[in-house]
């Protein structure tokens, strides 16, 4: 598809593939072919002998040069314009995209809160158990005895001494439980950026106790009569608190919905983020 | 501005008319024998527009059977034979050949080239898929059948083993099935992979990738999409040729095959082919939609990412189509959740158009109502496509007209709806006539009116039990008034159809003079000759942006000052 310049005035002559009918042919010969298996091996053997006389005139097409044909041109200019000459650009609010929030706390400062708040909650639990019951194993082998199998209505007493295999599966549950719920709290943080104390400490706490409550009954209505829920209420509100608070400690991030879309497909774009943060910087 | 025009030397050509009249053989030779890869795109389309009637009125017959309880208006057998054909042409005589009619068409145009990268393996592939179908019909006449007569493939598009055995599918249907789907599959690959080379070697100047016009970028996916999943389907139809010829057992089970092999073979090519239909439509969403609501697409590169992102997603679906079958706990679960992740990056485009439409000056011309109307019937099709792919809902509704009425909103609905407003869209730019929008505005809403009527009420007459495929149901069953209303609905889509047919043929003597640039819109295509001349550009042009016209109307404010 080369040019072939013929003279100054504009006319040239452009080479494009010469018209053929091999293509036409061989593809007739491939669907006689596959034809001749439901009608007659004759038809198959015609096909055979077309694709091969298809091949070889296409080979010649194409060997040692490609064939072409030159079209001749008329070359003259064009106008390119357009009926609606105005351009009027969407109007946008200054600030339009401000909902989003510009800041949030990164994903892992909920773990280290999860974590933090898994260990703080265990002291009104244990105030609780030696308040109510004289013993501190009270809510440590409630929390544990409800994650072994075999433990079926034990007695007031075995709840209130000492067992290593439920201190262990209650360790087990507790930081599992509490690293999840932390994951979880860091990935809710973009959500409610603005107060997580309020929101991840106090509101949250209270709304999973009444759902834990809800059904506990159904799930396990041992455990649901041997808990105290105002204790639970404050312990999970200790969490919820001591999560926020370190949450709150860790830092905010710029969240990826106000970078560039460079930026966020992880596209190093230098001066880009420089640039941004200097105008911001700027601004304030 | 309105007086001012901006000149590109070179980029524009006018060639003067032949002025000798050819005989009726000369005119013949040059479509055989032409490679022209606009010519042979509009092979494509007459090819997709002649079957696109056959499968309909194939459609036709079968809503005539259904609509009463008890009817005999088709025997059993030619029931069975219509339904197979009908499915098997509107996927792959139909839809897939339309693609590459649009594709062959407008991408060397859009990206400023002369031609396919291999002009004489397009005319092949386009041969391929021609006799490839014209074989598939023979069966008719020459399938040898039970009775003496032709008998078409009569096992549904899916062809389920073990009925395609020979014990029960004697004659040569399904053969002609097999052999006629592997030929034309040839073809698809061919032309994949002619798409393919030609996008990614034969851009112009400054057309980089991510310049591109996002018609060109669903082609080069789907095209890439097709060569990874119709080798599947080819390599499931030789073993079928081969259970039928040579006594192998791939399929059987009592010799120790599977016919749950067959399954995924056949599926792992089926639901990505819904993708394969469905990105063309995509494809004419992205030109349509912007140049009617007078803005820039809306996200590029997220809609290139969600286009990509829809491809991979969805070579790894396929046996949502199989929940019915037996499958593990885990597997049913895998496929849920992945068929539900497609739903990510097709919302990014259905927001993104959305996007584009918001706030602009949208001009409801019949391509823009198309378009609209598609918009809104994908989004239908897709959350059906979402509550069916939770397999506890699937085990109730497989099988029923519920499934129907989902996949026809995919393919009719968004598919059909959107090439038809392609067609009013490059009707101009390929007869350099104006199709008849009084005409389209009928053909519009007729085609609106009578496909809700139809397929909205499937859904209930799914809902209500009726299983997909039955020849007849008794009156008994309530579902008799539906199925007259699902039959009259389709009554009226096929009369929307003719008036297209009608509007195609007289606008091409009558329509009105469209000019180059009738639509006022961006992509190069636009900015040569309506119809082109035989090399598209005398001069390859350059871009410097996604809009080059936009830059070349507005040199104010150009698109590259912002890109």
């Amino acid at each position: 598809m080369s040019e072939e310049h013929k003279s100054a005035s504009h006319i040239e002559t452009i080479q494009l593939p010469s018209p053929t009918a091999w293509p036409i042919i061989m593809a007739f010969g491939v669907t006689l072919g596959v034809l001749g298996l439901v009608t007659n091996l004759g038809v198959t053997a015609l096909g055979v002998v077309l694709v091969l006389c298809g091949a070889v005139g296409w080979f010649r097409q194409v060997l040692p040069h490609e064939a072409h044909e030159g079209v001749p041109v008329v070359v003259e200019e064009i106008a390119i314009e357009t009926e609606r000459p105005h351009v009027e650009q969407v109007v946008v609010e200054e600030h339009h995209r401000e909902h989003f929030p510009l800041e949030t706390f990164p994903v892992l400062s909920g773990i280290k809160g999860g974590i933090a708040g898994g260990i703080a909650m265990i002291v009104p639990a244990l105030i609780y158990g030696y308040l109510s019951h004289g013993s501190i194993w009270w809510p440590v082998n409630l929390l544990g005895g409800a994650g072994v199998a075999n433990w079926r209505n034990p007695s007031i007493a075995d709840i209130t001494q000492f067992h290593w295999e439920w201190l262990f599966i209650a360790c087990v549950i507790q930081a599992v439980v509490s690293i999840l719920v932390g994951l979880l709290y860091g990935a809710m943080l973009p959500m409610l950026p603005r107060h997580p104390i309020i929101l991840g400490g106090i509101l949250a706490p209270v709304l999973w106790t009444g759902v834990i409550h809800a059904f506990l009954n159904t799930v396990n209505p041992f455990l649901d009569q041997n808990i105290a829920w105002g204790w639970f209420l404050v312990s999970q509100v200790t969490f919820g608190l001591v999560a926020g608070w370190v949450v709150s400690r860790q830092g905010r991030k710029r969240t990826p919905q106000s970078l560039p879309f460079i930026l966020r497909m992880g596209i190093e774009a230098p001066g880009l983020e420089h640039d941004q943060d200097h105008e911001e910087d700027h601004k304030a | 501005m309105a007086d001012q025009t901006f000149p590109i030397g070179g980029t524009l050509d006018l060639t003067p008319p032949r002025v000798a009249r050819k005989t009726f053989l000369e005119w013949m030779h040059e479509w055989v024998t032409t490679v022209d890869h606009k010519r042979i795109g509009l092979l494509y389309i007459w090819f997709s527009i002649i079957f696109l009637l056959v499968g309909g009125a194939e459609a036709l017959a079968l809503r005539i059977q259904l609509a009463t309880p008890d009817s005999h208006f088709l025997s059993p057998d030619t029931y069975n034979r219509l339904f197979t054909m009908h499915g098997t042409t509107m996927v792959f005589l139909m839809g897939m050949p339309f693609l590459f009619g649009f594709a062959n068409y407008i991408v060397p145009l859009q990206i400023g080239a002369r031609d396919m990268a291999f002009p004489r393996l397009n005319a092949f592939s386009f041969w391929l898929t021609a006799f490839g179908g014209a074989m598939l019909y023979y069966s008719f006449i020459g399938g040898s059948g039970l009775y003496g007569v032709g008998n078409a493939p009569d096992v549904t598009w899916w062809a389920y083993a073990p009925l395609t055995s020979r014990a029960f599918s004697p004659g040569h249907g399904v053969d002609y099935w097999a052999l006629s789907l592997i030929v034309t599959g040839i073809g698809t690959l061919g032309g994949a992979i002619n798409i393919i080379a030609t996008v990614l070697s034969m851009r112009c100047k400054g057309m980089t990738l991510l310049r591109m016009p996002l018609f060109a970028w669903l082609m080069l996916v789907v095209s890439g999409l097709l060569l990874i999943t119709i080798t599947p389907l080819t390599a499931a139809q030789v073993m079928l040729t081969i259970d039928r010829y040579l006594g192998g057992h791939f399929f059987d089970t009592q010799a120790g095959g599977s016919a749950v092999v067959w399954m995924h073979f056949f599926w792992i090519f089926g639901h990505p082919e819904v993708y394969v239909l469905v990105f063309p439509a995509f494809a004419i969403a992205n030109e349509v939609i912007p140049v009617f609501s007078r803005k820039p697409i809306f996200g590029y590169p997220a809609m290139v990412a969600a286009s990509v992102g829809i491809a991979f997603i969805s070579l790894g679906v396929w046996a949502h189509h199989m929940f019915t079958v037996g499958m593990t706990s885990v597997d049913n679960t895998f496929f849920v959740l992945s068929t539900e992740l497609v739903g990510v990056p097709t919302g990014i485009k259905i927001f993104n158009w959305l996007a584009t439409m918001w706030g602009g000056k949208i001009r409801f011309k019949v391509p823009m109502l198309f378009l609209t109307a598609f918009l809104f019937q994908f989004l239908i099709a897709g959350l059906t496509g979402i509550i069916l792919s939770i397999a506890p809902f699937d085990w109730q509704l497989h099988n029923s007209y519920f499934v129907i009425a989902h996949f026809h909103y995919m393919l009719v609905g968004s598919i059909i709806f959107a090439i038809f407003g392609g067609f009013y869209y490059w009707y101009p730019k390929v007869t350099g006539r104006m199709m008849s929008e009084k005409l389209g505005k009928w053909h519009f809403w007729l085609m609106l009116i009578g496909f809700h009527v139809t397929f909205d009420t499937m859904h209930f007459v799914g809902l209500m039990g009726m299983p997909r495929s039955i020849y007849n149901y008794d009156a008994s069953r309530g579902w008799a008034h539906l199925n007259m209303i699902v039959s009259l609905g389709g009554a009226v889509q096929g009369i929307a159809v003719l008036i297209f047919a009608v509007n195609l043929i007289w606008s091409y003597y009558k329509g009105k003079e469209a000019g180059n640039d009738p639509w006022d819109a961006w992509t190069l295509e636009w900015s040569t000759s309506s119809p082109p001349p035989v090399y598209n550009y005398a001069v390859e042009p350059e871009v410097r942006s996604r809009r080059p016209l936009w830059d070349l109307k507005h040199p104010e404010d150009p698109d590259w000052s912002y890109e």
